[in-house]
């Protein structure tokens, strides 16, 4: 069983929160879990141990029993430190903030991953391993509401949070997040591959999640043929263009054939994300015109990393209200204050509830599935409320950031104020740079 | 008495046994300079004293409106009264210098610069009629072209005391230099174009222009002269040229000074055209018949009150700046080109004026005078100019562009090209900027 499957298992829908159930008792044993709480200190005052793309590739390279074990005690004994750190940065939050909705849920969410990683048995043997690896999917799965539910919670806290602190909280939450899922599912593939030589494959060498031989190009051209396949009205605002077009065409320069080792599924989100929006803007800009201004990617492969440029004639960055482009990663109101519009909030609640991954299968599971239904069932009254998988909840170009940060490449935007936008993403190539996480 | 002065005694009385005679020549070295003239230091204090009026743009183009015999008058006593004010404030942030870095050659020439013309400003009697005016106007321009060297030369004078200064301080006073000097050229150049307008005005008829600024101010129209003149310098200096495309919004016009312009424009293209010529040498060999990839300018529609910018985006395929010199292209005198480092410092630009050949100014009108050829015109060896080596491009281009409260920025993509991002804000929009 791939890994992939693994996607399309959490499709499945998540209970609803019974936030009244966990709010009552809570408030009969908060006093409890004030002097329980030294159980977290223990794990919280040891540092995380942070690691370099390479070292996983290396370490993954020679698989057999006994490094899969080390791997997995590793990833045993390393999650719930991981953990401890976000718990007490939760903790160190505005009383107020925490006790909001969306916060409360992922605040008794990590409190459960943390007891249940830190009473997990040591393991000794491959079934073992099979165990573990399906206690970590699982909790994989169960926190996939709390992307949505942090950022719904936080932009509802964000009275009681200067701009600053909120997003420096956010990112750390989810640069950790992103770190334990790295983990966790390079052991899971690990685990798969184990006996198979993935790394020499022709077609795809990879080591668990990481692809050694990344075609920017290919991932790119994947990207924009997922993209174009969008029905025309999956922008899903007001208006619907006079002239029937498809999408804006995306041509690709530069140095076509660079190849670097990386984790497929960041990359191709970054990707993803970033047409998305440059085909939403051109698609708007241009709305009464016949034909579409193509994108234009510039793939470059440097020195120490490799970089991808897209522009598009979108209009520029500037009819948000915000003031300098990096405000379009804050998740503060007072820096970005379409946080606070009613539709984003209430897609992140809906969003919360079904949970969000962050990749791009999400998004096209959801857009197929779409389609299949439509056939079958023809108008489906969700899709006609609005409630659709697509609807924006603005959590694209943030995520895109994190995720393009987080073994220390970059993300900028600039804008040509009612020309177009030009992103410039970069991803180190050598692998040699620590995580991004607070240790 | 020291060795050397017995010695010469001993010469001079034939080589005699040594005769102790007392010297009554002194062969002390005085350390510290002369003090300026009583007259000089009160007249700078009592200026320096007083900040230099707010000035914004918005008074300075009202001058010409409407252009009659009294208000180039009146412009007249504003400058008389205002240039001498920042020309003061100049020479007292020079004295207010360490001393040993005073003490260099280079930066006491510089002062003395600043305090003769100010003396000679503030000691200029009121200008009453517009015949007076006329050789005002042409002793003004003198002025100002006097000063031209300043940057080089207090440049030069700095890398020389790399030891008593830090390279921020250092870059913190050219800053405060350059934006000073920018206004001083700013008053001084209006005032002489709007007597030159005033004189000319019968003949030409109404105009965009309001002295150097023009309303009407095509980004294309200067991008294209601009190219023309880069084109012939690459070709002349590296035996090819990139060829450049124009697209965006070409009709684009706006309101702003079109020196600035040319200059910021002038510089980015050199560095562009440098690049990418060099790197298609570098790729496919100086014979090749390949074309040279093309510098593309995209033009951003006219500014509005809701988007207040006018933004140029020029871009290339010259490789891109490494990452170690993305920290350095905007201090001064850092330059890629001529690898070589001569030990007097101050790059090849400095070298060239403080020796004295003096630049002669590449024929270019921009308006009133050769506005544009004293920008430009540097260390003129080939007749044309210099492509690079200065190292003052970026760094003065960006002051240009922030002087209107605008932006200069670059983005490279290492291995491919690079991306500059100028952004300029409609004089008209920036009326009340402070000059």
């Amino acid at each position: 069983m791939s890994w992939q499957c693994y996607y399309f298992h959490a499709g499945v829908r998540r209970p609803p929160c019974r936030s009244n159930k966990l709010g009552h008792s809570r408030s009969l044993s908060t006093a409890l879990h004030f002097y329980q709480n030294r159980q977290l200190d223990l794990y919280a005052a040891k540092e995380a141990h942070r690691l370099t793309l390479r070292q996983l590739v290396f370490f993954g390279r020679q698989m057999d029993e006994d490094r899969l074990i080390k791997s997995a005690n590793y990833v045993r004994t390393e999650l719930p430190v991981r953990i401890a750190h976000r718990i007490r940065d939760l903790q160190a939050l505005p009383y107020v903030v925490v006790t909001q909705e969306g916060v409360a849920r992922v605040y008794e969410l990590y409190w459960s991953a943390f007891e249940k990683f830190r009473r997990f048995p040591q393991v000794t043997n491959l079934s073992e391993n099979e165990i573990f690896c399906e206690f970590l999917q699982n909790i994989l799965d169960e926190h996939a509401p709390v992307i949505p539910s942090l950022s719904l919670g936080l932009s509802l806290a964000s009275p009681h949070l200067p701009p600053d602190s909120l997003d420096s909280f956010m990112r750390r939450m989810l640069v950790s997040r992103i770190s334990r899922r790295v983990l966790a599912e390079h052991h899971v593939a690990l685990t798969k591959s184990l006996g198979k030589n993935s790394f020499n494959s022709h077609e795809d060498p990879h080591v668990g999640i990481i692809y050694t031989a990344l075609n920017l190009k290919a991932s790119i051209d994947k990207c924009v043929k997922l993209l174009r396949k969008r029905p025309r009205n999956a922008v899903n605002d007001k208006e619907e263009s006079l002239f029937n077009r498809g999408w804006p065409e995306v041509i690709v320069d530069g140095h076509l054939d660079a190849k670097f080792a990386y984790i497929r599924e960041h990359l191709e989100y970054i990707l993803f994300e970033l047409l998305k929006n440059a085909m939403r803007a051109t698609w708007f800009k241009h709305r009464d015109a016949a034909t579409l201004p193509p994108i234009c990617a510039t793939i470059v492969a440097g020195e120490n990393d490799v970089g991808v440029r897209i522009s598009d004639q979108g209009g520029g960055l500037f009819s948000a209200p915000i003031q300098s482009a990096s405000d379009l990663f804050s998740f503060s109101h007072i820096r970005n204050a379409t946080r606070m519009d009613d539709n984003r909030l209430g897609a992140l609640r809906t969003a919360s509830s079904r949970g969000v991954k962050a990749t791009v299968a999400e998004q096209v599971g959801g857009l197929q599935a779409n389609e299949t239904e439509r056939v079958q069932v023809g108008k489906d009254p969700e899709r006609e409320a609005g409630i659709a998988p697509h609807q924006r909840i603005g959590l694209g170009l943030p995520m895109s950031n994190i995720f393009a940060t987080y073994f220390g490449g970059s993300l900028e935007l600039v804008s040509l104020d009612e020309w177009g936008t030009d992103v410039f993403l970069r991803l180190p190539k050598l692998g040699t740079n620590l995580e991004g996480i607070e240790v | 008495m020291s060795a050397s002065t017995n010695r010469l005694i001993s010469r001079m009385s034939g080589g005699a046994a040594t005769v102790r005679v007392p010297c009554r020549r002194s062969y002390h070295v005085r350390r510290a300079p002369e003090p300026p003239s009583a007259e000089i230091s009160q007249l700078l204090a009592s200026y320096a004293v007083h900040p230099p009026h707010p000035l914004t743009l918005n008074s300075l183009v009202a001058f010409g409106q409407p252009l009659i015999p009294e208000s180039v008058l009146s412009s007249v006593s504003f400058v008389l009264s205002e240039i001498p004010r920042r020309l003061a404030r100049r020479a007292r942030a020079l004295e207010t210098l360490p001393f040993i870095v005073g003490t260099n050659p280079y930066v006491s020439r510089t002062l003395n610069a600043y305090r003769e013309s100010f003396q000679f400003l503030a000691n200029y009697p009121s200008v009453t009629t517009l015949e007076e005016n006329a050789s005002f106007t042409a002793e003004l321009s003198h002025l100002v072209e006097s000063h031209r060297n300043d940057i080089p030369t207090m440049a030069k004078g700095f890398q020389e005391c790399a030891k008593y200064m830090s390279p921020t301080q250092i870059s913190n006073f050219l800053d405060g230099a350059i934006r000073n000097r920018i206004s001083v050229r700013l008053i001084a150049e209006q005032h002489i174009a709007l007597s030159q307008a005033l004189e000319t005005q019968k003949h030409i008829g109404a105009t965009s222009h309001y002295g150097i600024v023009d309303m009407a101010c095509s980004p294309a129209a200067v991008v294209k002269m601009c190219g023309v003149f880069v084109s012939e310098l690459c070709e002349a200096t590296l035996g090819g040229t990139p060829s450049i495309i124009i697209d965006g919004h070409y009709d684009t016009t706006f309101a702003y000074v079109p020196v600035h312009l040319e200059y910021i424009l002038t510089e980015i293209l050199k560095n562009a055209f440098r690049a990418t010529v060099e790197r298609h040498y570098k790729l496919h060999g100086t014979a090749s018949t390949r074309p040279v990839p093309p510098v593309t300018i995209t033009i951003s529609p006219p500014p509005s009150p809701s988007s207040p910018f006018l933004s140029i985006r020029i871009r290339d395929q010259g490789g891109g700046v490494s990452p170690t010199n993305m920290a350095r292209i905007f201090s001064y005198a850092f330059t890629t080109a001529g690898q070589d480092n001569d030990d007097s410092g101050g790059g090849p630009y400095a070298a060239q004026h403080i020796g004295g050949s003096a630049a002669v100014g590449v024929g270019m009108s921009a308006g009133e005078g050769n506005l544009f050829g004293e920008i430009t015109g540097k260390g003129v060896q080939a007749g044309l100019g210099t492509i690079a080596g200065l190292g003052y491009g970026l760094p003065m281009s960006r002051l240009y562009a922030k002087y209107f409260g605008g932006s200069l920025d670059l983005f490279s993509l290492d291995g491919w090209g690079s991306d500059v991002y100028v952004k300029l804000r409609s004089v008209d929009q920036a009326g009340n900027a402070q000059i």
